[in-house]
């Protein structure tokens, strides 16, 4: 290699050429062009003018401007030492240099599959995380629906799932090194592109963290010319993105109640009562049962011995809804302002941000500021060096969704209230509300024996009040990030580069939480909880690299190490007993009830090495390796090594296609790889770094005496490795009016890093082990097409999509069962495996299941079919998957004069969801439950044939009817109106006055409507396909308005 | 300039290498747990897994009705007809009043049932299979050892008599019991038999009353010595109806434990220091036990919602077989008057007060888990089963502290014994007891002509020799353990 040093060290004689770039289609000078001295790293960019100048050796023969969304133009250089030029705007271009690993890459001469969003498409949305741009956006990217709680982002998929119990998360690169914080952190505005890698050859680089894919995101830096200052400022509300399930109300509730509890008396096994007995017991009891009357009739003919609901009964208050006092029009307010600029050494981005936003849902809200600084200098022509540090402060109040159906749960709650139980408290005679001594309104806590009213019946969360909880408790998370990176970079010998980066993430988050002395958790005492989470993460790498052409060969060699080290560190303390109302401070509890902490540590050290060779821009070749040592090993087999090949063939170049001049831009390309995956996770679906020891948990202790118990067995754990194929064409059509790319992927997982679950008498439940094989395989689109493209109107469609399956190759122990899943060789790891669900049996109203052991007692013959009532004695069964056929993303884009409208769509066509809030609404009658209106559709009497089955509150009933099977599971197709956003660029002649470059206003709403199977059902909340009482996705309208001085 | 290139080179290559760390960067350990090996050979670590097993006796598991064993008591009383509940509540072992817990293999507390044993089995076995390689004192080991057997036997006991047949003296016992399991283990084991279990629990117990004789003295309640060993050996007995074995090691369980007093007794057991209790756990308040305490279900004052609005009550039969004279019968009352309910509480006829927790506020208390008056109870069982002349005066010296008024029965026979089982029924209600004697006496579970409403309990009576007075294997252990036969 040092023998190629030596020639490119000649010095020739040096020539200045100056020149001005222009748009073709406006004429408009072009700022920030890249002119480069072909052959040669000798580059400089146009300023504001457009104008340049590049002093070049005598040797160079042409310069190549490229400029971000216009086709690259070479100039050859004549005898003139000025040199103009016009850019042809080129949509296939825009993606002109993709963000990869250790670098960036031309996408012509890129190997790789990668889906780029850029500032354009984040910069009129109203999103806090900007990870929420990437749903719909990208093929092979899936997300999950996200939480309406303000600043969460949504989980990425990508390329279906790598891994079964480990980690599926993509890894997240920030500024060129990996991020170790969240993505709320970071204000959206600031960020110039994410980037999606998504096959082998571009992830490999990652190695054992990019198995998963990769996102890029690349923060804004400073262009050359004028200093610029960017000011952006939206305004908007929130609401609730999907509407509730539809429910029985007060008036049907009764009636139906009365028939559950008359049934249980009239089908019940040991002395059944006639159904004249069981109608006149239940018309008696009924008030008593449900303890509420909200009627204006007397409490013992609320419905009579028929089932009919007195004709005279009126509501005597209708503070029923137990989700309207918690819910609200949230304001969103996201204000963000920028200074930028660059000269000839020199490039510099400085922004501020603020985002203040509430949920729908009261106590949820999102609050941060943030600041960043980015600046590069050239100092020496072989020297560079930046610094991009950014800082954030956010507080956040949290909705109680973490456990789907906990009693403080705002969702769960309200949902399951039954229709006759009021907020408030009301005279039960009178039904007039109660009053306490400043004549405030009093919370029924469902248990006010003190007021003279009832207890609430257990379905109807007696003692529990989840509107008074909600107001009343605490739950904030407070958060300090700090995210720096720096790098040097030194050129030497011409060809070489060596840079050398450190990435610094550091984050302080607080929870707070307060669980309140009157109603709940918390009460009679109150308690307060405090949580203090230290990250501190560094990486530090070390990168040489040599760039050199050869007449038409181009070579781009790399050679590289990276360390990084994660340490987390762990301080909780709980009190209770409040002292003074108010102060949620641990100081002021008077008994500690939980005090610890500790730490973790995770480390990785890494070699890597990549080749980039292309012919001419024609033939592309790339070739990585990366070999990782991971502390979440043992040190036998703690190092693993990881690969990848890519090519490509730019056919558009070829000779042959020459004479075809619709075609713009036709690749063909592929690659080849294998990474690794070692994100062990604990149950909780936290980090798990010490998965391969045998370890007891310490502070198990007996009163004074420590104690220690069993938490984990180790076993020989290895890598996850992950082999991935890829195929793929790229074209751009008809002078770049249709472009698009169709890839083929196929990912195999073997040595699956598994939760095993474990016979229970080992006295464990699971363990790590290396187990099994699967694969995914799938074929992803992306078209995009203008489809009216002149002067004034421009409309452009872009479609994808993509479709996938998963397949268990091999699983040593034969099966694994994990909720509604089973997975087995042949099987998909989303395949739903649930009791076989036969439909009700029409003489007795009861839901019977396909019988499993067909000699067991109880089971008999329907429909030519052996059935059981009992659900323990169901046969279970595969039921689809919850994967869908097809999911994506539609966006139309219309450009009239100053005018765009812009309109967002994501679908999914097929995949099962198993509903599981709707089968709690389901239940054959508890007491104080809430109903959904399907249960109207129940069999009453003999010979009625329906899906429902009777009503019964006899509790074996309702467990066995309301077993998981596959009577919840309901088709998960879907379409959402995602985004909508319509702006409007206020000509130059208008803004010249006001000293403005440039300025937009828009409207945008996210989420604006969501078309399912079942009204209220909130689809892909989570990939397994299971819906959970949680906070529902907000519809955000936001009024925005950017302008550039 | 070339020369410094070349040197850049240099050190640009350098610096890859070198920047390389050193060789156990990458051995991280973690402070929130220990390793194994060190817990195997290390005798204070071993003591600590022994502490670890007294812990989980009273921690919360996986729901706030999985409180240990003081949950399991509860659920071993409402699924009996001496406890009553009064109202719905907020939910809390109403599947097991309504006898649909234990036959529904998916329910989360059937899990625990099994789980919660299992898992001791397996810390226990940790340190017995290993305590040859630890150096520390022979008192110190065979203390170990004798706890880790006891509660080896003790668990193994408890499963069987929830998950298997019931033992008949008369019979083989060749039906299914449960797993044994003796060592570490991830693989599935099938079920031994019944008489299987009960061979290798009696020789655990064996083994760890022999252990105990040259073991070091415990120093709290809740660990294990040999009168609880003699006293799980007492019940075992007891239910394998070898009578002479059960009075035997009753008598010896019950040495150096006197009755308490009617002040100690009305004082809401709550307290380990009580001179009967033989072995229980012991709560202390920064180890607070929230709303899945055993006193969150049972005290009469704790101030949870599952007190309030469902406090437990006595079978109202039972409540009329004591003597006014007799200090027990405070312990609930008629009308639901003069018990400590919390604020907001729901009073109902026959509540109880016997158990409180330390304030209204606190659901922390200790649990008791054998007693002086159990041994008594057994004693004069096992002594009226084999016609003995003094199981009378066994059964009065233990009532007779209780009611001063009591006169010895003159009763013998099968009237004797269900006197016993009267005395029974009322001494020990609310510890856990109920449902295992119903199922050992082969006895019908009758809640008709009492306080318990059908609309709550939904199952009245259930014949001897159901299928239900077995507890279905749980889903996830067919899942695992492909040996498994699931009960009938």
């Amino acid at each position: 290699m040092l023998g190629c040093l030596f020639v490119g060290i000649a010095f020739g004689q040096q020539r200045a050429i100056r020149g001005q770039v222009r748009s073709q289609e406006d004429g408009a000078p072009l700022a920030g062009v890249s002119v480069t001295a072909q052959g040669t790293a000798v580059a400089v960019t146009t300023n504001e003018d457009g104008q340049y100048s590049i002093n070049v050796d005598e040797s160079v023969r042409a310069l190549v401007f490229r400029y971000v969304g216009f086709q690259e133009q070479t100039v050859a250089i004549g005898s003139s030492n000025m040199i103009n030029v016009t850019l042809q705007s080129d949509m296939s271009e825009l993606e002109e240099v993709v963000v990869v690993a250790y670098g960036t890459q031309r996408s012509t001469t890129f190997t790789g599959s990668a889906t780029t969003v850029g500032a354009d498409q984040l910069e009129q949305r109203p999103i806090t995380n900007a990870i929420d741009a990437l749903a719909g956006a990208a093929p092979g990217v899936q997300t999950s629906s996200g939480s309406g709680q303000p600043g969460t982002a949504a989980s990425i998929r990508v390329r279906g799932l790598g891994s079964i119990n480990a980690s599926n998360d993509p890894l997240y690169v920030v500024d060129g090194i990996p991020y170790s914080g969240t993505i709320e952190s970071i204000n959206a505005a600031d960020i110039e592109t994410v980037t999606v890698l998504k096959d082998a050859s571009t992830a490999a680089m990652y190695g054992s963290r990019g198995a998963n894919g990769v996102i890029m995101i690349t923060t804004k830096k400073g262009k050359q010319g004028k200093t610029r200052l960017n000011v952006r400022a939206l305004q908007g509300i929130s609401n609730r993105g999907i509407p509730e399930y539809d429910r029985v109300d007060a008036y049907g509730y009764y009636p139906l109640m009365w028939e559950a509890y008359r049934n249980s008396l009239a089908y019940r096994g040991s002395n059944p009562l006639s159904l004249e007995e069981a109608n006149k017991k239940a018309s008696e009891d009924i008030f008593g049962l449900l303890a509420y009357n909200p009627f204006t009739v007397p409490n013992d003919a609320i419905v009579n011995e028929n089932g009919v609901l007195n004709p005279a009964a009126q509501l005597k208050y209708n503070d029923l809804d137990w989700a309207d006092p918690l819910t609200r029009t949230g304001q969103r307010g996201d204000y963000s302002m920028s200074v930028s600029g660059a000269n000839d050494n020199t490039d510099y981005f400085f922004s501020l941000g603020y985002t203040d936003e509430e949920g729908f849902t009261k106590q949820s809200d999102f609050n941060r500021i943030t600041g960043r600084l980015n600046m590069n200098s050239q100092i020496r022509p072989w020297f560079k060096t930046g610094l991009n540090v950014s800082g954030s402060t956010s507080k956040s109040n949290r909705a109680n969704d973490g456990n789907s159906t906990g009693y403080a749960n705002p969702f769960y709650f309200s949902r399951n209230m039954g229709p006759i139980y009021p907020v408030y408290a009301h005279d039960p005679a009178t039904g007039e509300f109660l009053r306490d001594l400043n004549g405030d309104l009093i919370y029924d806590l469902g248990g006010l024996r003190e007021l003279g009213l009832a207890n609430r019946p257990a379905g109807a969360s007696n003692g529990r009040h989840v509107v008074a909880e909600t107001l009343y408790n605490l739950d904030r998370r407070n958060r300090n990030a700090l995210a720096g990176r720096a790098y040097a970079e030194v050129k030497f010998l011409k060809d070489f580069t060596f840079q050398t980066s450190v990435g610094l993430d550091i984050a302080n988050q607080q929870n707070e939480g307060y669980d309140n002395n009157i109603v709940g958790d918390g009460a009679p005492a109150g308690r307060a909880r405090r949580t203090n989470y230290i990250y501190n993460s560094y990486n530090f790498n070390q990168i040489l690299t040599y760039d050199r052409s050869f007449g038409k060969s181009h070579v781009n060699a790399l050679l590289g190490h990276e360390n990084y080290d994660y340490k987390y560190d762990y301080n909780y303390g709980f009190k209770q007993g409040i002292i003074s109302e108010g102060n949620y401070e641990l100081i002021n509890f008077t008994t500690i009830n939980s005090l610890t902490s500790y730490k973790r540590d995770y480390r990785l050290e890494s070699y890597m090495a990549r080749v980039n060779y292309d012919y001419d821009e024609k033939y592309l070749l790339s070739a990585s390796w990366r070999t990782d040592g991971s502390s979440r090993f043992s040190p036998d087999s703690r190092w693993g090594t990881f690969w990848s090949f890519g090519a490509g063939w730019n056919l558009d170049r070829e000779d042959f296609l020459q004479g075809a001049s619709w075609i713009n831009a036709l690749k063909l390309r592929t690659s080849y790889g294998q990474l690794g995956n070692d994100a062990l996770l604990d149950e909780d679906d936290n980090p798990l770094y010490y998965g391969y020891q045998s370890l007891y948990s310490i502070g198990i202790n007996n009163a004074a005496d420590p104690g220690f118990i069993q938490y984990q067995l180790s076993s020989d754990l290895v890598w996850e490795s992950n082999t991935s194929f890829d195929v793929g064409v790229e074209f751009a059509l008809f002078g770049s009016r249709l472009n698009g790319t169709v890839e083929y992927f196929h990912r195999k997982s073997d040595n699956l890093l598994f939760s095993v679950p474990l016979p229970i008498t080992s006295g464990l439940l699971e363990r790590w082990e290396n187990v099994g094989s699967m694969y995914n395989e799938g074929i992803e689109f992306d078209i995009n097409g203008d489809l009216v493209r002149n002067d004034a109107f421009r409309w452009n469609l872009r479609l994808n999509g993509t479709t996938f399956s998963n397949r268990i190759t091999a699983l040593p122990r034969g099966e694994i069962i994990d909720g509604t899943k089973r997975m087995t060789a042949g099987s998909g790891v989303y395949d739903f495996w649930l009791r076989d669900w036969h439909g009700v049996d029409p003489n007795t109203g009861a839901g019977t299941f396909v019988a499993d052991n067909v000699d067991a007692a109880g089971v008999y013959e329907l429909d030519g079919v052996m059935v059981t009532t009992d659900h323990n004695n169901a046969k279970f069964d595969y039921h689809g998957s919850a994967i869908p056929d097809l999911y994506g993303g539609i966006t139309n884009e219309f450009r009239y004069k100053g005018f765009n409208l812009s309109v967002l769509l994501t679908y999914q066509l097929g995949g099962k969801v198993y509903d599981a809030s709707y089968a709690t609404l389901m239940n054959t009658g508890n007491y104080g439950a809430a109903w959904h209106a399907d249960i109207e559709n129940r069999w009453q009497q003999p010979g009625d044939v329906t899906d429902v089955p009777r009503v019964d509150v006899t509790s074996g009933f309702r467990s066995s009817a309301g077993a998981q099977s596959s009577r919840f599971l309901i088709d998960g197709s879907y379409l959402a109106f995602r985004n909508v956003t319509l702006g409007y660029t206020i000509p130059q002649s208008l803004l010249s006055k006001l000293t403005l470059t440039g300025a937009t206003v828009y409207v945008s709403g996210e989420n604006l409507a969501f078309f399912s199977k079942r009204k209220g059902m909130f689809v892909g909340q989570s990939f397994t396909g299971v819906t959970s009482n949680a906070y529902q996705p907000a519809r955000l309208l936001t009024l925005g308005v950017n302008f550039n001085l | 300039m070339k020369r410094n290139n070349y040197i850049a080179l240099g050190a640009a290559t350098l610096l890859l290498g070198l920047s390389s760390c050193s060789k156990d960067y990458l051995n991280t350990t973690p402070t929130e747990y220990v390793n194994e090996q060190d817990v195997i050979t290390d005798i204070t670590k071993a003591k600590s897994v022994i502490n670890g097993v007294h812990r989980i006796m009273y921690n919360q598991w996986e729901a706030q009705d999985q409180a240990g064993q003081g949950s399991i008591n509860i659920n071993m009383d409402v699924m009996g007809d001496d406890l009553v509940h009064t109202a719905q509540g907020n939910g809390w072992f109403n599947a097991s009043y309504q006898w649909t817990m234990h036959r529904n293999q998916t329910a989360g507390t059937v899990k625990f049932l099994y789980r919660f044993y299992y898992r001791i089995i397996a810390n226990v076995n940790n340190v017995v299979n290993n305590l040859d390689n630890i150096v520390a004192s022979e008192e110190e080991k065979e203390f170990l050892r004798g706890q880790a057997l006891t509660y080896r036997a003790w668990s193994h006991f408890m499963l069987v008599q929830l998950f298997g047949e019931r033992f008949d003296a008369g019979s083989a016992n060749d039906g299914l019991g449960v797993p044994i399991v003796l060592s570490q283990s991830v693989e599935p084991i099938g079920r031994s038999t019944v008489a299987e279990v009960y061979t290798q629990i009696n020789a655990d117990l064996d083994a760890a009353i022999a252990a105990f004789e040259k073991g070091e003295e415990r120093s709290v309640k809740s660990e294990l010595n040999k009168n609880v060993a003699h006293g799980v050996k007492a019940r075992v007995a007891l239910t394998m109806q070898d009578w002479a074995t059960a009075a035997e090691h009753a008598a010896l369980a019950r040495e150096g434990y006197d009755l308490m007093g009617e002040s100690q007794y009305t004082a809401g057991f709550n307290d380990i220091s009580n001179p009967e209790w033989i072995w229980g756990s012991h709560q202390v308040v920064d180890q607070t036990t929230y709303f899945y305490s055993f006193f969150a279900y049972m005290s009469a004052n704790f101030n949870s919602t599952n007190i309030r609005s469902n406090p437990k009550a006595i079978n109202s039969w039972l409540y009329d077989q004591m003597n006014d004279t007799d200090y027990r019968k405070q312990l609930w009352s008629p009308t639901g008057e003069g018990i400590p309910i919390p604020p907001n509480g729901s009073a109902f006829p026959y509540i109880n007060k016997k158990f409180l927790s330390i304030s209204s506020s606190s659901s922390v208390g200790d649990v008791v888990y054998m007693r002086a008056s159990e041994m008594y109870l057994i004693e004069a069982e096992a002594k009226a089963r084999l016609g003995q002349a003094d199981a009378a005066d066994v059964l009065l010296a233990l009532v007779s502290e209780r009611d001063p008024a009591y006169t010895r029965p003159a009763a013998t026979g099968q009237a004797l014994v269900e006197e016993i089982w009267v005395q029974r029924r009322i001494e020990l209600w609310g510890e856990g007891f109920r449902f295992l004697d119903l199922k050992r006496t082969n006895s019908k579970l009758d809640r008709r002509n009492t306080n318990h409403q059908q609309a709550l309990c939904e199952v009245m009576e259930v014949e001897p020799g159901d299928n239900r007075w077995q507890v279905l294997f749980p889903q996830d252990e067919i899942n695992a353990n492909d040996k498994i036969v699931q009960n009938p």
